[in-house]
């Protein structure tokens, strides 16, 4: 018998988030084991008129390629890899893995060289996004091995997963619309804020956001989602931050990272555990040391770090930011192959001001700066 | 656990059937449950300076497709699809199924508006093909499934299977080799023929092959392989023939199928089971009722059906015709979104006559 949540995710995915239309042509790319989520979207897809296109990855057949690949194999871009990029309306990438370590023997710099061969897709792919000529949406599939990492039996991990996008509800569209406009109504605040300085145990970091624009991801391209983020000024970041959680690159923990920035860029990176790939990725190029995103989670139903960013980023009571390409939409110019995600939490004493005035305090928006964010109830 | 002869099916699916060369951009294609096959062909692949393009596709979602999707959802075909089979210079299918039936749901007329839609682009393959640009291959992969429509057990069919593809031989590259030559003197034989005439048990058909080539499949286009074919000439078949075998056709099948043919033509089909498929298929397109192949089966390895046409056509001591599209390599003209393979088995009394003279009896080539 299959789950009716996976059902109603591929509805909410193709009608809420994405709201594909008539002749669309989407992109689904997914692991092979995320198979009955790709059956349900493509049905609902199919319904919505669109032109579904299906691409599937196999367990270890990438880690069978980059053992043996040069960098001549690494160097090598699809011909039409870029064509592709311009000709989807929509694209929807499925999280999901059979070992999240599948790549963790791989020599960083293998993956950096792919990461850096594939820049002219990621910036096709950014550039139409912004101009909003092709809609995107990254969800999940709830899988033994994300809940392994996370340390959950799979069905407990499968209860946080559609919990997190209110799937137990029985109208989960109604309830991210309502979501949708508190959302907007805290970015509607964030717009004239000048600077951000966020408070935290050993953080004391200042971003600079005049004039970006603030946008509330409200289940459009993530999904479970729930945050507001910007790209900050490319050269105003200062001061030094230390994440809570690892950041996790390709199956790679990085634990303890601290950065260093002055006038926007790191200057000082350090690491517990994977310094290297941290130096190797923060390297990739220019763009790879400043920063390209800066967020606020704002999923309440995400209480948990689980070692997927996508989840992590939305914890409800921690703030993130991304080192790497940010979204031209926000108004970010930086651009780069990485875009790599890190979270710290803020719901032990940590603060956010607003051009010096506190808006946020122990992983809560203050009330009279924001609505309450409590997910609906059941 | 992975078995070790699915390393040596790699390896001699890309030193041998494709020849993958440094540079080739090779398109791998086959259902997700191949992942045992597509790991070391990523291997082998790259190991050889080629990159691997792979697609595994999902059974379920090509069923969801088939069934849910609107006529022109049915004919839609994407940039994506196109890119797909014109820029790669080589090709492999992994042919391997989890239900050999999974489409019995799906209304036919369904599958043929979508192979209808696809014939312009399947042409153009054919002919990137026919000039030498890309090569392709077909290989069978064993599965429960296709065990199960063998009537074997699993381990029986993967024996079966490998040992049509000579991987148990110390060098099966070797032995593929020995079989091209083999193959090639009949191929030679044929060549000189102008009037084929196959007879077997309700059987008598005549066909025109002068002029046509025949081709030595020996391992490089399908594997395993084992036969030589021709497209013969599209409006001089006449006779009537009878198929031996269950003929399936893209997770369905007729069996018993006969056929009448005038000029050319199939004027008359019957079938013990599938009438209403034959026919749906047979009227998918002008091309489909005519025929684009007839060929002879000569793998001595093979001597039972199994259900899998990629097998049956190639029992030694079998011919087969297909509807449908034609070889332009072999010279064939005739095209359409169909090309349905059918085997008569020829090894109790079956002769083949070229030009009169008797070349084949039981199936067995003098």
């Amino acid at each position: 018998m299959s789950d009716p949540r996976i059902e109603r995710l591929a509805r909410v995915v193709i009608g809420y988030s994405l709201s594909l239309k008539k002749g669309d042509l989407v992109l689904i790319q997914a692991p092979s084991l995320a198979e009955p989520l790709v059956v349900e979207l493509v049905r609902a897809a199919l319904d919505a008129g669109a032109n579904p296109a299906v691409r599937f990855s196999l367990p270890g057949v990438d880690h069978a390629y980059l053992c043996e690949a040069t960098e001549e194999h690494l160097r090598f871009l699809l011909p039409y890899a870029v064509d592709e990029m311009q000709a989807l309306d929509a694209r929807i990438a499925v999280h999901a893995a059979s070992n999240t370590r599948e790549l963790s023997e791989i020599e960083p710099a293998k993956l950096r060289s792919r990461q850096e061969t594939n820049r002219p897709v990621m910036e096709t792919y950014m550039q139409r996004s912004a101009a909003g000529e092709l809609v995107w949406c990254v969800t999940a599939y709830p899988c033994t091995a994300f809940a392994q990492d996370a340390g959950m039996s799979l069905k407990q991990y499968e209860d946080f997963v559609f919990r997190a996008g209110w799937l137990h509800l029985a109208d989960p569209v109604a309830a991210w619309k309502d979501f949708s406009k508190k959302l907007h109504e805290i970015v509607d605040r964030l717009k004239d804020v000048r600077e951000l300085r966020v408070l935290a145990e050993d953080t004391d970091l200042t971003v600079g956001v005049a004039g970006r624009t603030w946008i509330a991801a409200d289940g459009d391209r993530n999904f479970p989602d729930g945050e507001v983020f910007t790209g900050p000024e490319e050269t105003r970041t200062r001061g030094e931050v230390a994440f809570s959680f690892p950041a996790i690159f390709g199956g790679r923990e990085v634990d303890g990272v601290r950065l260093r920035f002055e006038d926007g860029r790191v200057v000082k990176s350090e690491a517990s555990a994977g310094q290297s790939l941290l130096q190797e990725m923060l390297s990739v190029d220019d763009g790879a040391s400043v920063l390209g995103e800066f967020a606020i989670g704002t999923n309440y139903n995400v209480d948990r770090y689980t070692k997927q960013i996508l989840f992590d980023e939305k914890i409800g009571g921690t703030f993130h930011m991304a080192v790497g390409a940010g979204y031209p939409e926000t108004g970010s110019t930086n651009t780069s192959a990485l875009h790599w995600d890190m979270v710290c939490d803020l719901r032990s004493g940590g603060e956010i001001q607003a051009d010096g005035e506190p808006i946020y305090r122990d992983g809560r928006f203050l009330p009279e700066f924001a609505p309450d964010l409590t997910p609906p109830a059941e | 656990m992975a078995d070790p002869r699915l390393d040596t099916l790699a390896s001699v699916l890309c030193g041998y059937s494709l020849e993958v060369a440094a540079g080739d951009l090779v398109l791998v294609e086959g259902p997700i449950l191949a992942q045992p096959l597509f790991v070391p062909l990523a291997r082998e692949i790259t190991r050889r300076g080629a990159h691997p393009v792979m697609r595994p596709k999902s059974e379920d979602v090509a069923t969801a497709m088939l069934e849910w999707a609107g006529q022109e959802q049915l004919a839609y075909i994407s940039p994506i699809d196109e890119w797909e089979m014109m820029v790669p210079d080589k090709f492999l299918d992994i042919w391997a199924e989890s239900n050999t039936r999974r489409l019995n749901g799906v209304p036919a007329g369904n599958q043929a508006i979508r192979r209808a839609a696809r014939r312009p682009l399947t042409e153009r393959f054919f002919e990137r093909l026919a000039r030498g640009e890309s090569r392709w291959c077909g290989v069978t992969l064993p599965t429960e499934a296709q065990a199960q429509d063998a009537g074997m057990a699993f381990a029986d069919y993967e024996r079966f299977v490998y040992g049509a593809g000579h991987l148990d031989d110390p060098d099966p590259i070797a032995a593929w080799r020995e079989v091209s030559r083999r193959q090639a003197r009949v191929a030679e034989r044929l060549a000189s023929v102008s009037t084929l005439r196959i007879v077997a048990a309700d059987t008598d058909l005549t066909l025109d092959v002068s002029g046509r080539p025949w081709l030595n499949a020996d391992g490089h286009q399908n594997f395993p392989d084992g036969e030589v074919f021709t497209s013969p000439h599209e409006n001089a078949t006449s006779g009537h023939i009878a198929f031996t075998f269950d003929c399936p056709y893209d997770g369905r099948e007729a069996a018993g199928v006969r056929l009448w043919f005038e000029d050319g033509r199939v004027v008359r089909e019957e079938a013990d089971r599938g009438l209403e498929f034959l026919r749906e298929m047979l009227d998918m397109d002008e091309g489909a009722r005519r025929l684009g192949e007839v060929a002879f089966g000569l793998n001595p390895e093979i001597q039972r059906a199994t259900g899998s046409i990629a097998f049956d056509e190639k029992i030694g001591g079998t011919c087969h015709v297909a509807l449908g599209m034609a070889f332009p390599e072999a010279a064939g003209t005739n095209s359409s979104g169909l090309h349905w393979d059918m085997v008569c088995d020829l090894r109790s009394g079956g002769e083949v006559y070229g030009d009169g003279e008797l070349l084949a009896r039981d199936g067995q080539f003098q």
